[in-house]
């Protein structure tokens, strides 16, 4: 009853459709009974009772009849699904919409080929629900209530005596509906798996290939194709069980009129002649009770899927778009840390971080693998809350700021790099949709990836694929650093943006980098000392503290982690002579 | 190497094909004798339906007036037992329906999951991934009721259709040939639709393909977009691209529902010309009873032949869905086995590249004539500027891709002819992009050797410097992460993708980039871990972190496809070539100022 207040909500919009739709479906329900009844008269009045003329005018009725009910037909399947397809773009729009709000703790825990069994699979069961289902059930519900009136009207004691099975039909319907539910929820959650197991192994292709695993991702995935067969036999025991049953206890009401009228009549308390239109009107009760079986499980099958669409649309992302809330004023971006301490499941991953910077500096945060420096990246963009204490951006609070505007404010190129299968122009500008393309080579030129590109046969109009396969890592990198570049944000974010890059390269980028660097407030996060050694700021974290703070120099005159990094790099070359030197 | 995105339709290679039907029919054929069987059933259950009138007209005509309470009793309980018996027959006909229709899937999904097993990295390269998840999963759905009650209900309709035939030709041969008068309009207009339906129907495939792959995209890529703050343009062409597959869709059903209303108005022109041809001949050649009997059958007979023109409309629009299936399942693998390809014995690890040319599909020449003899055990560095063919070589290697010419040689066996997989799996490859399947973390390590005990999972990680942190998580190794692996940080992927590599005990060992996003006290401490798992096995390490080089037992600077220097750190120091200055510029870069 949910789904069904829930899809109704979506009908609503369309109620005038609908109620035409219904009210076709009426007349076609009611035309429907004029043919027999022209063939009767044809029978008897022309072919026994020999008048000729009345062939022709019958003939004309019937002909017209038909075409009245086709067009109209035609004309309302046309209208459900016009508007199946609306509620279904409409449910569509706002699943997307959703699937852009929720935040990162939602994908964090979400597989894709779950997602995408919601867009597919249960879309396709909520649009034949809505183009087919509701207008089948409103007209054999409809003929049904005719033929039930019309026999009530000739003989009420013998449509009781017939309407006596109905109960039972009842009974059996109403069995049926709550055993196959289950079923029809299970089949739709082997969807998913198998949309997983599908979805997962296309995207790691590489990895299968590169272990030579192709056998195993064929019987994990045949495990799976397997249980989705079995799911949806097992719907098909319940429907074995009942749709027999259901089918012919719609034939019994046959035996029901044969014996209950028969014996009315030879009792003379029904004529022959009623007898006979009851016999003629059998079909529109007959028909309408072995459609409810099929009906019941397209319901269910309905309500299987549409729990699962209002599931995600009812997703609640923690962080929530607050239009009314801070846009972007100035450019003058300062950035504070206060206190603040954030927790993955149980797993502590920043705790007590607080520093300070001011518009135009350069912050470095290094520390080892794990240690929590994206953390605090992604909680200035707010991908995430902190548990506790404050970030603060340009004196707000990054929570009192409107999300969207608070990361046009910031332009960040990630550490796992993700590139649209687009053209290179498309993913560079991917920020910035409108931008001309000179402004699209002069952020590449400024990330170093020009070069690269025009000597690529297509250049700027190659398309590359999913996730940027076909370049080398450093070559990813660097577009993805031209695209953040080109959105010109008046905060930087750089998350190990160069680790694929070469030596020499990385030094170019520098160098271009460093006007660019002086206009913003920039975050780095590096390996290599070489990458952070200029900055106003650098952060050494470990196990999610902030364990040592300062410039390069201070830095290395303590003799701490930071020291021992530094350290360890030089070791690469002539050690300690080196060392020397630099102190 | 022409690559599609979300937002282009993909061209089908492929024509119209009866072949495709065949094929598809041939999926059917282990089910033979329950489709006939099951054929066999429908018919008794519409025989006794059929039962059904005429026991109503005994009852009528001859019980009722003769007040024979008893024979009515009688007539109820003949049809009491034929709809059990059309109870039984449609018991046994969903179950077959569901068990041949849901095999034939099965079977079906699996040919085309395998192949694709089979196809190389080019065929995953150049689509969106949605559009090959569309295939395998949705495009494959919509093909179950055709293949389960389609087939069923049309052999059975043909049947019905025949023995009407039968009878109406036993009645009158006149007048059964003016009851077919309408039957060469249908077929007409059938063909008159069928190029226009196909078509829309491959439209609306693609558009559906176009649609997946755009959410499918979005999703993997839902954090830049939201780091982008680009929610709004994405919406917008979601829009457009959900509109064009309903408006694909609209098109679609317009000319699918047309034939419905087709079938029934030329249906009743028809019966209308048998009233009056009849009536006309009426008394001549044609008996009133005759007349009205043939009536009751040509009713019954445009039934099914409208079913079956349904039908052959189903097939149409499976037939988008089909070719797209078939010519996944055609496309040919770029890397095969060679017809007698032999499998690879136990690999010492000596590996030799002859005369190798190689570029990319149709692109310019990557590595040209490039020659190396690598002896077992030794550690190969590769070093040199992105895009200089360090990533190729050892893509070669694992054969990945295949040379244009020379030979790419493991213990002297030229790779190409031995099985795939009898080389991959000797080899162990760590990816530029680690990639992090779904389930635990014990899993995802477990897959580099899947008899790998729990144990030696432990040993792998505790290697590669990963124990620690996977103690860390609030289920250590039993934690569970998601295939983007958004939990862990690059550096975390790494060594996780690190150990799996390792757990495969390969022989061969390729590093690609393999701790570019790892801190280098974690890398300093893996070294040594390192030190001993390399020995006794010929590895290849790809890395612009010199740390990471000095150790190799040769280094192999790589420009433009060529190795232009070649030995040791100490002798390419001393060489002070393009290595030294690489060196040189590391080192100066540290230095403050």
């Amino acid at each position: 009853m949910h789904s069904l207040r829930w899809i109704w909500t979506y009908m609503r919009e369309y109620k005038k459709g609908v109620f035409v739709g219904f009210l076709l479906v009426l007349i076609v329900a009611g035309l429907n009974m004029l043919n027999p009844y022209f063939s009767g008269r044809i029978v008897d009045d022309v072919i026994y009772g020999g008048d000729m003329p009345l062939l022709w005018v019958l003939i004309g009725f019937m002909i017209a009849v038909t075409m009245v009910k086709t067009v109209i037909r035609y004309s309302f399947q046309l209208l459900f699904e016009r508007i199946s397809q609306q509620i279904v773009f409409t449910i569509r729009k706002q699943l997307y919409e959703r699937l852009n709000e929720l935040d990162f703790r939602f994908y964090d825990r979400t597989k894709t080929g779950d997602i995408m069994a919601r867009m597919t699979g249960d879309m396709e069961a909520v649009r034949h629900f809505t183009a087919w289902t509701t207008y089948m059930i409103v007209e054999n519900a409809a003929v049904l209530l005719f033929a039930i009136l019309f026999m009530f009207s000739i003989h009420a004691p013998l449509t009781l005596a017939m309407l006596a099975v109905t109960p039972v039909i009842g009974f059996f319907a109403y069995r049926m509906s709550s055993e196959v539910r289950p079923t029809f929820s299970e089949i739709r959650a082997q969807f998913a798996r198998l949309n997983s197991v599908v979805q997962e192994n296309i995207s790691g292709n590489r990895v299968v290939k590169a272990f030579a695993k192709e056998e195993y991702e064929i019987d994990k995935f045949s495990a799976e194709n397997n249980a989705f067969k079995e799911k949806n036999i097992q719907s098909a025991r319940v429907w074995e069980k009942y749709l027999p049953v259901l089918d012919s206890l719609a034939g019994v009401l046959l035996v029901v009129m044969i014996l209950a009228g028969g014996w009315m009549v030879i009792r003379g308390s029904l004529t022959i002649g009623e007898l006979v239109i009851f016999n003629s009107l059998i079909w529109a009760l007959n028909n309408p009770m072995r459609m409810a079986g099929w009906l019941i499980n397209d319901v269910q099958r309905f309500i299987a899927s549409a729990e699962k669409i209002e599931d995600l649309l009812n997703e609640q992302p923690a962080i929530r778009r607050q239009e009314q809330k801070k846009a972007a004023a100035s450019t003058d971006c300062s950035v504070q840390f206060e206190d603040v301490t954030f927790q993955y499941e149980d797993e502590p991953v920043l705790s007590n971080i607080t520093f300070g910077v001011k518009p135009g500096q350069t912050v470095a945060i290094v520390g080892p693998t794990g240690a929590g420096k994206s953390t605090i990246v992604n909680l200035l963009c707010r991908f995430y809350d902190a548990d506790s204490g404050d970030v603060i951006v340009e004196g707000a609070n990054v929570k009192e700021w409107d999300v969207r505007s608070l990361r046009k404010h910031t332009a960040m190129v990630m550490q796992d790099i993700f590139l649209f299968s687009d053209t290179i122009e498309g993913n560079i500008a991917y920020g910035v949709p409108d931008a001309a393309i000179e402004r699209i080579q002069d952020a590449a030129v400024k990330a170093e990836a020009h070069g690269f590109i025009s000597k690529l046969p297509e250049g700027y109009d190659t398309i590359i694929g999913e996730r940027g396969v076909g370049l080398s890592g450093g070559q990813r990198q660097r577009i993805s650093l031209a695209r953040a570049l080109l959105k010109d944000a008046p905060i930087l974010i750089l998350d190990d943006t160069t680790s694929a890059v070469d030596l020499e390269t990385e030094m170019r980028i520098q160098r271009t980098l460093q006007s660019v660097l002086r206009e913003k407030t920039c975050f780095i996060i590096a390996h290599r000392i070489s990458s952070v050694k200029e900055a106003d700021l650098i952060l050494v974290l470990e196990h999610g503290r902030i364990v040592e703070r300062g410039r390069h120099e201070d830095l290395l005159k303590r003799k701490g982690r930071y020291y021992n990094v530094f350290k360890n790099q030089f070791g690469d070359f002539d050690g300690h002579q080196i060392g020397k030197e630099v102190m | 190497m022409a690559r599609n995105k979300f937002n282009v339709d993909e061209e089908l290679e492929s024509t119209f094909d009866i072949n495709q039907l065949k094929r598809m029919v041939g999926y059917l054929q282990p089910f033979k004798t329950k489709i006939f069987f099951t054929v066999f059933l429908m018919l008794v259950a519409s025989g006794a339906a059929l039962s059904g009138p005429y026991l109503i007209k005994v009852a009528i005509d001859d019980k009722i007036p003769n007040g024979d309470v008893g024979g009515l009793a009688l007539l109820a309980g003949f049809y009491l037992a034929a709809i059990t018996v059309t109870g039984i027959c449609l018991k046994y006909r969903i179950r077959m329906m569901s068990q041949i229709g849901q095999s034939v899937i099965l079977e079906l999904r699996k040919d085309l999951f395998s192949h694709l097993q089979t196809l190389s990295f080019s065929y995953y390269d150049s689509r969106p991934h949605g559009k090959i998840l569309v295939r395998v999963v949705n495009y494959v759905n919509s093909l179950s009721d055709l293949l389960s009650n389609g087939i069923i209900n049309v052999i059975t309709d043909l049947f019905s259709v025949l023995v009407i035939i039968g009878f109406m030709l036993a009645i009158d041969v006149k007048l059964t040939l003016a009851a077919l008068a309408g039957f060469p309009f249908l077929i007409g207009f059938i063909f008159l639709i069928k190029n226009a339906q196909r078509k829309a129907w491959q439209q609306l495939s693609n558009k559906q393909s176009n649609m997946n792959a755009y959410i499918h995209e979005s999703v993997n890529g839902m954090k830049v977009t939201q780091a982008f703050a680009r929610e709004k343009e994405n919406e917008q062409i979601f829009y457009e691209v959900s509109d064009s597959y309903r408006s694909a869709w609209l098109r679609g059903v317009k000319i699918q529902f047309s034939l419905w209303p087709v079938i029934e108005n030329i249906s009743v022109i028809t019966v209308s010309f048998v009233y009056v041809t009849g009536i006309f001949w009426l008394n001549g050649s044609v008996t009133a009873g005759e007349l009205v009997a043939f009536i009751g059958y040509i009713w019954m007979f445009w039934q099914p032949l409208a079913n079956i023109g349904n039908f052959y409309n189903a097939i149409i629009n499976a037939m988008a869905y089909l070719e797209r299936i078939f010519e996944t399942i055609d496309e040919q693998p770029s890397i095969q086995n060679a017809p007698d390809a032999k499998i690879l014995p136990p690999v010492k690890g000596s590996v030799q590249f002859d005369d190798v040319v190689f570029g990319y599909e149709g692109e310019k020449v990557i590595l040209d004539q490039m020659n190396f003899t690598v002896k077992p055990g030794e550690t190969i560095a590769l070093v040199g500027a992105t895009g200089s063919g360090k990533t190729t070589i050892v893509s070669l290697l694992s054969r990945f891709y295949d040379t244009n010419s020379g030979a790419v040689k493991v213990d002297g066996t030229d790779i190409k002819t031995v099985t795939l997989s009898s080389l991959r799996s000797q080899m162990g490859v760590m990816l530029q992009d680690p990639f992090i399947f779904s389930g635990t973390i014990m899993d995802n390590i477990r897959y580099g050797r899947l008899d790998a005990t729990d144990e030696e999972v432990v040993a792998a990680s505790k290697a590669v410097q990963a124990h620690s942190f996977i103690c860390e998580m609030e289920n250590g190794y039993e934690t569970e992460v998601n295939e983007r692996g958004t939990r862990l940080s690059s550096g975390q992927r790494q060594l996780i993708s690190f150990a799996r590599a390792l757990l495969a005990d390969p022989k061969i060992l390729i590093l690609d980039e393999a701790t570019s996003s790892i801190d280098t006290e974690t890398e300093l401490a893996l070294q040594k871990g390192l030190e001993q798992l390399l020995a006794g096995r010929t590895s290849f390490i790809i890395a612009h972190r010199l740390s990471t080089i000095q150790n190799a037992t040769r280094i192999f600077v790589i420009d433009g496809g060529e190795i232009v220097e070649e030995g040791t750190h100490n002798e390419l120091m001393n060489q002070r070539g393009a290595y030294a200055k690489l060196y040189q510029s590391q080192r100066r870069a540290l230095q403050v100022g």
